[in-house]
């Protein structure tokens, strides 16, 4: 039984990252309508940064997060700009438009591939002064970094939530998830916000990609193990919620965690997909979607 | 010449050419290449009978590649049936799945229906991974299957060179496209398009929309899997993750895409495009710096969706209908 909630506990820990991940992802869709393949990829521009700032500057992993992000922000605003917007406005009478899909994805090749080019295909890891660090809780054992990993995930969806809800760029975002012609006509400029919203999205790959990266390793084409998780997530959780992201993260997580304690680790994937397609026919909104977007 | 004339004379030129090109290209290594040049274009295809005309966008297509090449050759491993009836038992039971899997996801709008089709398709990898024997049926887990040699003949779908092979799917691409070119020309064709564009609309002139996609579904599962047979006695060996990983669902995707969704000709120029190229670059790049050559893969898929969206076959046809217009008869057209 202790071993079971062990589990349980890193489950939950890993979940966050999962659902930190599947936030960004949600944003996304939730404001553009396009599901972003190359989110992964992005994760691990937000790694590879994170790491070569620590094995160059040698500063702590968690001065990274003041750094790193807003880099990822602007990354992520100019690569919606210049790469996705033209195919956006080309289509522009369609709701989702397919062929974003396929230039995001486009994007991921690139990206995972740039990475192999420039820093070859071995795993990397950093040694930081917290990376072995952990402390009791009753008989359990939690990992400081994967702990400091599941706050920042928490922060981070309140701060999100809270910025959508009380700034003016926040309802903007919402608006235009919401209707996009009609958040047009109220004279919201329906790219600039899809530029913020990307570029938000970005940045959580960045804040995700520093509290990883004191116990994770980075390679690149890490962005894939993540990628398919925040895909199932996102659905779980309905498309489009910030809560339901977390939560979902939560979910996957607990369950990986636990299931590998009775059975190979390999079916747990099988079990994931399993359940990902029972919710999608019997509430294919997901915990908190909205029934307009399936 | 009229333009009638001019479009079956370059059409059969192009046939000629294309089963004339053995006795030019010896190498079993271009030949290999040429191959799955054409199994690709063939793959593309049949895809292209949902993602193309049913306006939806299934990237999942490489697990009905396994079905076909599971079935076939457990078949003929286990119980010695020829791959011929195997493949036609594959395709059936991947016509199945199809339906099982269009059911209920085709309800879903296009974001949904593209993670679901991943998710099923994925699912289904993952679990042959993870069984070795389903009753009495050996699958092997991720390790694969793998072929033993027999006679080369017909019967075994064995054979000695490449050009049989190398026929064999030319065929089936001659035949896709001519079934392609027939679908889109019948009712059930215009009734795809109309539910594609405007399932409401379509829905209101009386078209049953749901039933059409299942049924090119249900088409093209089956026209997958036969493929998937295919490739399992030109390679005599395939495992789980290389056959129906999401890389091959991707790539299908990817080469109508560039091709052309919905457009006959769009698969065939697609692969003709990208298939060189991505040999080409990892036969020539790779060795240099690995990785460079999907960067520029990707760059192209980029450059395509921003420059031509819909494809290289649109702009491409208007080309060919300017020049042609230079060489017929003008009036003779219509």
């Amino acid at each position: 039984m202790t071993a079971v909630i062990q589990a349980a506990l890193n489950g939950i820990m890993m979940g966050a990252m999962y659902g930190l991940t599947a936030l960004g992802l949600t944003l996304i869709f939730g404001v553009m309508k396009v599901v972003n393949f190359a989110h992964g990829s992005l994760l691990m521009v937000g790694m590879f940064s994170a790491y070569w700032l620590i094995r160059l500057t040698g500063i702590h992993p968690y001065l990274a997060l003041c750094i790193v992000p807003p880099i990822l922000f602007v990354f992520g605003y100019y690569l919606q700009d210049v790469v996705i917007k033209p195919v956006f406005k080309a289509e522009r009478q369609v709701r989702e438009p397919l062929t974003v899909i396929i230039v995001t994805t486009g994007v991921w090749y690139v990206l995972d591939n740039l990475a192999l080019m420039l820093f070859g295909a071995e795993y990397r890891t950093v040694r930081t002064a917290i990376s072995n660090k952990s402390f009791a809780l009753g008989e359990f054992i939690i990992s400081v970094p994967k702990f400091s990993g599941f706050v920042a995930a928490m922060l981070t969806a309140a701060g999100l939530a809270l910025f959508m809800r009380k700034t003016k760029t926040g309802m903007a975002l919402r608006a235009t998830s919401l209707d996009r012609e009609a958040a047009n006509l109220m004279g919201i400029d329906q790219y600039r916000v899809y530029n913020i919203a990307f570029g938000l999205g970005t940045a959580i790959a960045g804040i995700a990609g520093c509290v990883l990266i004191p116990f994770y390793y980075v390679y690149p084409s890490v962005g894939v193990v993540f990628d398919i998780r925040a895909f199932i997530i996102v659905v779980l959780g309905g498309l489009g919620s910030i809560p339901g992201a977390l939560l979902g993260g939560l979910v996957i997580g607990l369950i990986e965690s636990v299931f590998s304690q009775f059975m190979a680790s390999t079916w747990t994937e099988a079990i994931i997909y399993a359940i990902f397609l029972v919710i999608l026919f019997v509430k294919p909104s997901g915990f908190f979607g909205h029934k307009q977007d399936w | 010449m009229s333009r009638k004339q001019l479009d079956h004379t370059l059409l059969a030129l192009a046939a000629l050419v294309a089963f004339g090109l053995p006795l030019v290209v010896t190498s079993p290594t271009y030949l290999q290449i040429l191959i799955l040049l054409f199994f690709y274009a063939y793959l593309t295809t049949a895809w292209n009978l949902v993602g193309g005309f049913a306006g939806v966008l299934p990237l999942g297509h490489a697990v009905f590649v396994g079905i076909g090449a599971y079935t076939s050759s457990i078949l003929t491993l286990q119980y010695g049936v020829s791959p011929w009836i195997g493949m036609l038992v594959g395709g059936l039971i991947a016509a199945l799945v199809g339906v099982v899997i269009g059911l209920p996801t085709f309800r879903m709008r296009g974001a949904y229906f593209c993670l679901c089709t991943i998710a099923f398709a994925e699912g289904i990898r993952v679990m042959i991974e993870n069984i070795d024997a389903l009753g009495p049926l050996r699958i092997n887990g991720p390790r694969g299957l793998l072929i033993p040699l027999k006679d080369a003949s017909f019967w075994h779908y064995q054979f000695m060179s490449k050009e049989p092979y190398y026929y064999i799917i030319l065929t089936l691409l001659i035949l896709v496209l001519a079934l392609t070119w027939f679908i889109s020309r019948s009712k059930i064709g215009y009734y795809l398009a109309a539910g594609g564009e405007e399932p409401e609309a379509a829905a209101a002139l009386g078209i049953n929309v749901a039933n059409c996609k299942l049924l090119s579904m249900a088409l093209s599962c089956f026209l997958t899997a036969l493929a998937g047979t295919f490739y399992a006695q030109l390679m005599l060996y395939f495992y789980p993750k290389g056959l129906m990983g999401l890389d091959l669902s991707f790539e299908i995707a990817f080469i109508a895409l560039i091709g052309g969704r919905g457009a006959i000709a769009g698969p065939v120029i697609g692969a003709l495009v990208l298939r060189p190229l991505n040999e080409f670059t990892r036969i020539y790049l790779s060795d240099m710096l690995p990785g460079l050559h999907l960067v520029i893969f990707g760059l192209i898929l980029i450059l395509v969706m921003l420059y031509k969206p819909q494809g290289l076959t649109a702009p491409l046809a208007a080309l060919y209908d300017r020049l042609a217009r230079k060489i017929t008869v003008p009036g003779d057209a219509r």
